[in-house]
């Protein structure tokens, strides 16, 4: 059976900052403004551009160039550091901004958020005006040079569809009216969730546009493309239906980071996974998680990868109980090379009121209780004002970042905010 | 060009009750004084229990970022940049 497109009232809106990070360096900076800049996680040549600026995406310089190819573009543009304090605030800013008008406002990244506006009295007005008092309020409230894209429409998908079609400053509105004509203007990879990959499986069956996407049936999508409930999915969110309304549950936590300086050395890497764990298990223990599993990934410098994963019979708490296991993994490495990127998580995570006492081992609840006075030490104190002695002149290595994309981490930023 | 200076100033702040704003209105730094024309952003978060204001402002051809310590109640110039690239 063919499915029309939902005729429901839009009600769901997407907000996204324009060039958050480089944005709010030229908020914070009077005399950035109007000059091309960029955010890059390193000033040095092999940094990696994070944010550049509207003036500076006019000249070509993307998100993932490096900040000497940035340099190539546009010799006079300056970079700068992140400084994730500022855009941490900046985002606490606008959701109280937004829970004036929605209850439900549901953070997507730390310069995104969905506003649902189901069942809300504001639906008597037009959205399309409530996004402007929004864009309004946002620059008089937070900044004269915050902008942002707005996007309304009945789903989600569509919602971000929306918000992506006029940047910078945008506010678009996609209903049963206007769908197909936006289809026709868009191409498969802008629609959210289709990647380089998804679009040469598309392509493979046939489908070269978001207009042959949408006029495939249900069956081909579900059975032919996408082999799994996927593809139905796909169907019915191409038709302005609700399929992304689901908050996922957490199933791990990790760190990740990119070695400055490229070393195969033990004794150098050690400490940095040991900071990694410390990160970790400060995260685990303020969600009250115990874990029972850790994965390893590393990336060399030659451009290989390799990873590990492994479940223990104990669970781990502490950072040292994570250091060791995690240690046990570095050892499984066939080979010791130039080390790039280093990566720990740890998954099978359990309530810590749910776990297994043990009759025996009284020392490793002494152990966990000290775990807990150390973090509470560090909560007065600041971060890393006790720490294991291995991490002894690690404090400004493993620095404070802003995940990208992800929105786990904004747990720890509204735990930090209470 | 953006230079880390990291050095205890001098300033003048003012609060006007009936906007509630507050506003860093004069540096002293060097032995010079420079008056503030811009409140580009302020911010604040904590290190522990501290609370840390960040106060991002400018005069005509300088951009400054002070951080006050409402524990200690010490300003600090932390940088300076005059919106060049380094």
């Amino acid at each position: 059976m063919e499915i029309q497109i939902s005729r429901s009232k839009p009600t769901i809106m997407h907000i996204d900052l324009n060039s958050c990070f480089a944005s709010a360096e030229q908020q914070a900076n009077p005399l950035l403004r109007g000059k091309p800049i960029a955010v890059a996680a390193y000033s040095s040549p092999n940094g990696c551009v994070l944010s550049p600026s509207i003036e500076a995406k006019r000249l070509g310089i993307k998100v993932g160039m490096r900040v000497k190819d940035a340099r190539h573009l546009c010799k006079g543009i300056v970079i700068r550091t992140p400084d994730p304090p500022k855009y941490r605030d900046i985002h606490l800013k606008f959701c109280k901004l937004f829970r004036d008008y929605s209850p439900l406002v549901v953070p997507k990244s730390i310069d995104e958020a969905v506003l649902d506006f189901a069942d809300t009295a504001i639906l008597y007005q037009s959205l399309a005006r409530v996004g402007k008092e929004i864009k309004q309020r946002m620059r008089i409230e937070i900044g004269e040079w915050i902008s942002c894209n707005i996007g309304i429409a009945s789903n989600r998908f569509l919602a971000k569809l929306a918000a992506s079609l006029h940047k910078p400053d945008g506010l678009d509105v996609i209903d049963h009216h206007n769908l197909l004509q936006i289809y026709a203007q868009v191409k498969l990879i802008d629609l959210n969730g289709i990647n380089i990959r998804y679009q040469s499986r598309l392509n493979a069956c046939g489908i070269f546009t978001p207009l042959d996407f949408f006029k495939a049936s249900e069956e081909k999508l579900e059975k032919q493309v996408f082999r799994s409930i996927v593809g139905r999915y796909w169907y019915y969110k191409l038709r302005g239906f609700e399929t992304d309304a689901i908050e996922p549950k957490r199933k791990s936590f990790g760190q990740t980071y990119s070695l400055g300086k490229p070393t195969d050395d033990p004794a150098k890497l050690a400490p940095m996974l040991m900071k990694l764990c410390e990160k970790m298990g400060r995260r685990l223990r303020r969600g009250n998680f115990v874990a029972s599993g850790i994965h390893l990934a590393i990336l060399y410098w030659d451009r290989t990868f390799w990873h590990q994963s492994k479940l223990f019979h104990t669970t781990l708490f502490t950072t040292q109980e994570l250091f060791a296991k995690t240690m046990l993994l570095f050892n499984y490495q066939p080979q010791l090379k130039t080390v790039a990127n280093l990566s720990v998580s740890c998954f099978g995570l359990q309530s810590i009121s749910t776990q297994q006492l043990s009759l025996f081992e009284l020392d490793r609840t002494r152990q966990h209780q000290l775990a807990l006075a150390v973090d509470k030490i560090n909560d007065r104190y600041g971060e890393y004002v006790l720490t294991p002695a291995l991490m002894m002149g690690m404090k400004d290595l493993i620095i404070d970042r802003v995940a990208f994309g992800g929105v786990r981490e904004l747990e720890d930023l509204y735990h930090l905010d209470n | 060009m953006q230079e880390i200076i990291n050095e205890k100033v001098s300033v003048i702040m003012t609060y006007n009750q009936s906007s509630g704003l507050v506003k860093p209105e004069k540096i002293k730094w060097q032995g010079r004084v420079h008056t503030i024309e811009t409140i580009g952003y302020h911010h604040k978060f904590h290190e522990g229990k501290k609370l840390i204001h960040i106060f991002s402002v400018a005069d005509r051809c300088l951009a400054f970022r002070l951080r006050f310590d409402s524990d200690t109640l010490h300003w600090t110039l932390e940088e300076i940049s005059d919106g060049n690239p380094n």
